[in-house]
């Protein structure tokens, strides 16, 4: 019970500081109040925020995927590169899609059924399959995609929204339910919160891990994808780096590392905060390292607040008794 | 005949037609025109001295509204550019001055800003298709550069030639890939003979990277005399690189950088001789030609002229080195050596 307070306190709280950003932005800058204002603000992040998403399965099930971000470089370049081979395009992208799925059973093979940390087997990974998509794009880029796949990428779809951002939607809300309102998300948290306890109660582990790991490279695959619609082109280095801005997103949303804490609200108010202050800053014209600067500050704090918080609280009722 | 004397007399007076619409476009100052300024990622000294010109252009014109100086960083560079170009349209402004480190992904961005009437100029780095760029203002032909630095590649190793290798920006630097693509069209002259390219490695324009990077083509060719850096962060990273390993002796660093930051390089001797062009210059002359686009006193057209200012009259033409595109060429550029450069550092 108290947990879950607590949990309802950190979504208020972030909840609190969606509102403060959303009414300094609204202040600072008259062009922030707009529809298209605010599909660009989810554009400009829409595949980190679709990877985000998987991220919190894993982190919650006390594991990391590091390697999110090469996959999506990887699935974008198997893409691009079989496609330049004069394969059709929607060949290439259930090829790029399969890709991603591969990558996805190696890292679940090495961590749930030979036991190796997640945080080494993606860190290889990360390194891995970023190789793989070098060697296949190298340093050229690809484009010259069909105009069908560039307009999907790049022009509205349904209303102001983009297919990227409808994909946004649909998957938030299944994975929500899947998350909150299955057996399977229940599955998460036990094997996340007691690896030991699940394995007794005879929770088939290596099965959830392999789902985690599989869903989560398979939802990266598609991002990178997107991401190539969206830019119209691909090359070796597409996503770099990504995977950071990601695991900072689910964290912040109140996640936590060691597992078996978390929820899909919190997640998507951190979304929320992180979009709305980077779209207010960029149009008060704060760019680059500022930008960065800020948001690493954000997250120290929001590991400090709840430790002090709880610091503060513990005195409290110490002094009380 | 005489039909055909007609004809031919048409074609004169439309080309003389043409001829006057293709006046010198001059500048009104005092108009109102918001601009951004966004180089490849912020802090280094390139692009602080393109702000610098084009902060000079813009009080010469007594342009109202202030520059906006805004970079991703390096490690962010193509989302970054593309994030910065969106804000910019969300924003309404009237010109998006670009060093484009994004290639072709900046397109649909760069294609956006467009559609809302704003001006894209791209300077330093081009966008490679041309798409959703109105004109690059080019710092010297491309071709040359090729030429020079297979030039300085020849002063370097000796009339006996050897093996030589390039340390490049990032992969997807448009400049720096056509650069090179220059100096390898240039060395198939027989002068040029001798030389051998091992390799093309690049170093992101990262201090770091490009020093490893630098460091590993030492310990993998051990006949490398020369390491040409066309970008001014490669070239003294690798010349450090040469310094701390002792070896500038046997081997030099040449290419493109700024004579502040390769004084002390040059003058003890691990890079003899290197190339730039101003950047204050570009960076005045691609503020002069964006504001004289977006108030529309300019076309950006094949065989346009106008006037930037103290740096005199400019034509718009096809870009030679792109397969579309528009540009304006500044050029010329200068090499520096013992004997020039302590006077340009200052």
């Amino acid at each position: 019970m108290s947990a879950l307070s607590g949990l309802k306190r950190w979504e208020t709280l972030l909840f609190a500081v969606l509102l403060a950003v959303v009414a300094l932005n609204g202040i600072e800058s008259k062009y922030y109040w707009g529809v298209g204002n605010f599909v660009n603000l989810f554009q400009l992040s829409i595949e980190k925020s679709i990877v985000a998403l998987t991220m919190t399965f894993v982190i919650i099930g006390a594991d990391i995927d590091l390697s999110v971000a090469s996959v999506m470089g990887l699935a974008a370049c198997v893409m691009a590169w079989t496609f330049q081979q004069g394969a059709p395009l929607p060949l290439a992208i259930l090829l790029a899609l399969g890709s991603g799925v591969l990558a996805g059973l190696n890292n679940a093979f090495w961590i749930a059924y030979v036991g190796l940390p997640s945080l080494a087997v993606t860190l290889a990974g990360l390194i891995g399959y970023r190789g793989v998509a070098r060697i296949l794009v190298e340093d050229r880029a690809i484009g010259g995609f069909p105009e069908w796949f560039n307009t999907l990428g790049q022009q509205a779809l349904i209303g102001p929204l983009t297919l990227s951002i409808v994909i946004f939607v649909v998957l938030f809300g299944f994975f929500a339910i899947l998350l909150h309102a299955s057996a399977i998300g229940r599955l998460v948290y036990v094997v996340g919160s007691n690896i030991q306890a699940a394995r007794y109660s005879g929770v088939r582990v290596g099965l959830v891990k392999t789902a985690m790991f599989v869903g989560s490279s398979a939802v990266a695959a598609l991002a990178g994808i997107l991401y190539a619609a969206r830019l119209g082109s691909v090359r070796g280095d597409t996503a770099d780096g990504f995977e950071l801005d990601i695991i900072t997103t689910v964290l912040l949303g109140g996640v936590s590392i060691f597992g078996g804490k978390g929820n899909l609200v919190g997640v998507g108010l951190s979304l929320l905060v992180i979009l709305n202050l980077r779209n207010g800053m960029g149009l008060a014209d704060i760019t680059g390292n500022t930008q960065n600067y800020v948001i690493g500050g954000l997250l120290i704090l929001s590991v400090l607040i709840p430790n002090l918080y709880q610091e503060i609280q513990n005195k409290w009722k110490g002094r009380k008794q | 005949m005489k039909r055909h004397l007609l004809g031919a007399a048409a074609v004169a007076a439309m080309a003389l037609l043409s001829q006057n619409a293709f006046a010198q476009a001059i500048a009104t100052p005092g108009k109102d025109v918001s601009m951004v300024l966004l180089p490849k990622f912020l802090g280094i000294l390139p692009f602080d001295l393109a702000h610098k010109g084009a902060e000079e252009a813009a009080k010469e014109l007594k342009n109202p509204a202030t520059l906006q100086f805004l970079g991703p960083t390096p490690q962010n560079s193509v989302a970054g550019q593309i994030e910065i170009v969106t804000n910019a349209t969300t924003q309404g402004v009237k010109a998006i001055m670009l060093s484009n480190n994004s290639g072709d992904q900046i397109v649909p961005a760069a294609k956006a800003a467009q559609a809302k009437g704003i001006k894209v100029v791209t300077w330093d780095s081009p966008i490679p298709s041309s798409e959703g760029e109105d004109v690059f203002v080019a710092q010297v032909d491309f071709n040359d550069i090729g030429k020079v630095m297979a030039d300085m590649t020849l002063n370097l190793t000796g009339p006996e030639g050897g093996e030589f290798a390039i340390l490049s920006a990032s992969p997807d630097a448009a400049n720096q890939n056509s650069w090179i693509a220059g100096m390898k069209t240039a060395l198939k002259d027989p002068k040029y003979a001798k030389l051998k390219l091992d390799e093309i490695v690049y170093g992101n324009d990262e201090s770091e990277k490009s020093y490893t990077q630098a460091q590993a083509l030492i310990d993998k060719y051990p006949h490398v005399k020369v390491i040409m850096a066309p970008t001014s962060v490669g070239i003294v990273a690798a010349a450090k690189a040469l310094q701390d390993e002792k070896l500038c002796d046997k081997i030099k660093i040449s290419g493109l950088g700024m004579p502040t930051e390769m004084l002390a390089y040059t003058k003890n001797g691990c890079a003899p001789q290197f190339a730039l062009w101003s950047f204050v210059d570009l960076g005045y002359l691609a503020y002069y030609t964006s504001y004289l686009l977006a108030t529309g006193a300019l076309e950006a057209k094949e065989g346009a002229k106008f006037k930037a200012g103290r740096m005199g009259e400019y034509t718009i033409t096809k870009d030679p080195t792109r397969a579309k595109g528009l540009r304006v060429l500044m050029g010329p550029f200068t090499v520096y050596d013992k004997n020039n450069i302590e006077a340009a550092a200052k």
